[in-house]
């Protein structure tokens, strides 16, 4: 009785750090402009947007993906969330895609303000922020789950 | 670097810094865009090579003249590259990338590796025209740049024979979207302006035009390539004063025709597919080389890769290698020797580690070690008849980017 207890509580404890990391990683989400006709996206099709592989929208709308600086906390967590990836191995991706003339990457903002302002003012505009940022000038399409 | 060229080098980066700051000036009043008008970038690589042994040097790839020997050698990685682009119009940019890489001619001149306008009127479309970079191979365009490469240097085996980086021409990239997926194909078309060191001479690949082409499948962090290219010679190898040394007049004729390049086309086949989600980063690649010239053996050539991130480290493993066949029968000794000189056959194993260091920063450490037969001597200069086929090279790097 008593081990079964504790065991319940140890349970418990254990869905709470669970709640609290999933929570962690949950909080950031992808948007975009609020009248792009885009209501819900695959995390490969924001790779492909991100990555500069494909910038367009299943509905045909050119995407302008926004990112933000190195220094900004968000950025290692979307990359990390989104393709597992640290910010040096994404930056080295940029490099051969730059240097070889393939593809530019994405404008980088200072801040999560900055990116929704974007975001709201360009019909394609697409970036990341916390999901308690993400107001009514922008749609979230995509939510990192545990 | 003698100091003429560093001179050279500094006076054009001079240059660069100039314009920089015009544009810098011109950029002001359209601040209120939010993308810049110009902007300057670039990538580098501080090496230090040495190998085990003082029979063959050890080159990064043909374009070089001389390379590593058992002593510590920082020519064969060394090199700087730098990048301008002005963005002219939504989907129109400029660009214009020069490299000063230890070459053909035993010095770091710099080239101008790119200069090309790009026009991308939607996200299946873009077209490049000028001076612009060919993929014989995947990931062939941005060889030069270390901090893009997991290794120190793209596996050898597998691209040291490639000394084309450029040609003068235009390429055409559509895309469309399957599903998920992302299939891309790719044409390009140029001339070459590039040149190769062969013995102690240069060989001219100026006015040779080239011709390629590539299928891409992507999906999520899967990449799949099929590439094709091809490269028709404009002139012979420079075999005039040996064979008229070793050779009567008749004769020296006769090899020449035999051993022509000059009017001959080489052929690239190529496949490619490279995994990169978390901490993995997994490549394979295959090549086969058709060769028209009786002066180049055909071969087959191919790699694997493996890397695996932990923290800010990455060591990886990988295994290559390349077979050539011997083609045509002579029994003039001056043309079987140098018929001989393009022959490769050996495999290399490769350890190493790339710990990003810094932002935009990388320190790689990596052990090569070549296991083939002494008859392999085209990957190689200057060898000697003690060579082995055999050693062991230690490479040092640090990358970075800005």
């Amino acid at each position: 009785m008593k081990i079964r207890l504790v065991l319940r509580r140890l349970l418990t404890l254990l869905g709470f750090f669970l709640v609290l990391s999933g929570e962690a990683a949950a909080d950031l989400v992808v948007v975009v402009n609020a009248r792009s006709g885009v209501a819900a996206m695959t995390r490969n099709e924001i790779v492909n947007i991100f990555f500069g592989r494909y910038r367009q929208f299943f509905n045909g709308l050119e995407a302008q993906p926004v990112d933000l600086v190195d220094s900004h906390p968000d950025r290692a967590r979307f990359y990390a969330a989104l393709v597992g990836k640290e910010l040096a191995e994404v930056n080295a991706y940029w490099s051969r895609l730059v240097f070889s003339g393939r593809a530019q990457p994405p404008l980088k903002l200072n801040s999560s303000e900055e990116v929704l302002k974007y975001v709201a003012a360009q019909p394609g505009g697409i970036g990341f922020v916390e999901l308690a940022k993400a107001d009514a000038r922008v749609r979230v399409v995509f939510e990192f789950k545990p | 670097m003698r100091p003429d060229r560093q001179q050279g080098m500094l006076k054009n980066i001079g240059r660069h810094g100039c314009i920089a700051w015009l544009a810098c000036l011109l950029a002001g009043p359209l601040a209120a865009q939010e993308e810049p008008l110009f902007t300057v970038g670039g990538f580098g690589t501080l090496g230090a090579t040495r190998t085990t042994s003082r029979d063959a040097d050890f080159v990064r790839d043909l374009s070089q003249a001389v390379g590593a020997k058992d002593k510590w050698d920082g020519r064969v990685d060394s090199l700087l590259g730098a990048q301008a682009t002005l963005h002219l119009a939504p989907g129109l940019h400029g660009v214009a990338q020069a490299v000063s890489s230890y070459g053909y001619d035993q010095s770091f001149r710099p080239r101008l590796s790119w200069a090309y306008l790009k026009y991308e009127p939607n996200a299946q479309l873009a077209l490049r025209a000028g001076r612009v970079g060919t993929e014989f191979f995947m990931l062939s365009d941005s060889r030069q740049v270390g901090y893009s490469y997991l290794t120190v240097r793209p596996p050898g085996d597998y691209f040291w024979h490639l000394p084309f980086s450029s040609i003068n021409g235009a390429d055409v990239v559509a895309k469309m979207q399957l599903g998920e997926a992302i299939v891309q194909g790719k044409v390009y078309y140029g001339i070459s302006d590039e040149r190769l060191a062969l013995a102690d001479r240069v060989w001219k690949l100026e006015g040779s035009p080239m011709v390629g082409s590539y299928v891409e499948y992507q999906n999520g962090p899967w990449t799949a390539r099929l590439s094709y290219a091809n490269i028709e010679f404009r002139h012979d190898l420079p075999l005039g004063p040996v064979l008229n040394a070793y050779l009567p007049p008749a004769l020296a004729k006769q090899a020449a025709d035999y051993l022509a390049a000059g009017g001959t086309r080489s052929h690239y086949y190529s496949f490619g597919a490279l995994y990169d989600r978390g901490p993995w980063q997994l490549q394979l690649m295959l090549n086969h080389v058709e060769q028209g010239s009786n002066a180049f053996q055909p071969s087959d050539a191919g790699y694997v890769l493996a890397g695996y991130r932990i923290g800010a480290l990455t060591p990886y493993l990988g295994f290559s290698w390349v077979r050539s066949d011997r083609r045509g029968n002579t029994l003039n000794p001056v043309v079987a020797k140098i018929m001989a000189d393009s022959h490769a056959h050996q495999n290399t194993s490769l350890l190493g580690a790339r710990w990003d260091v810094a932002r935009n920063v990388a320190l790689k450490a990596q052990w090569d070690h070549i296991d083939g037969e002494p008859a392999s001597i085209f990957p190689y200069r200057r060898e000697t008849p003690a060579w082995d086929g055999k050693m062991d090279v230690f490479s040092l790097t640090l990358d970075f980017v800005f």
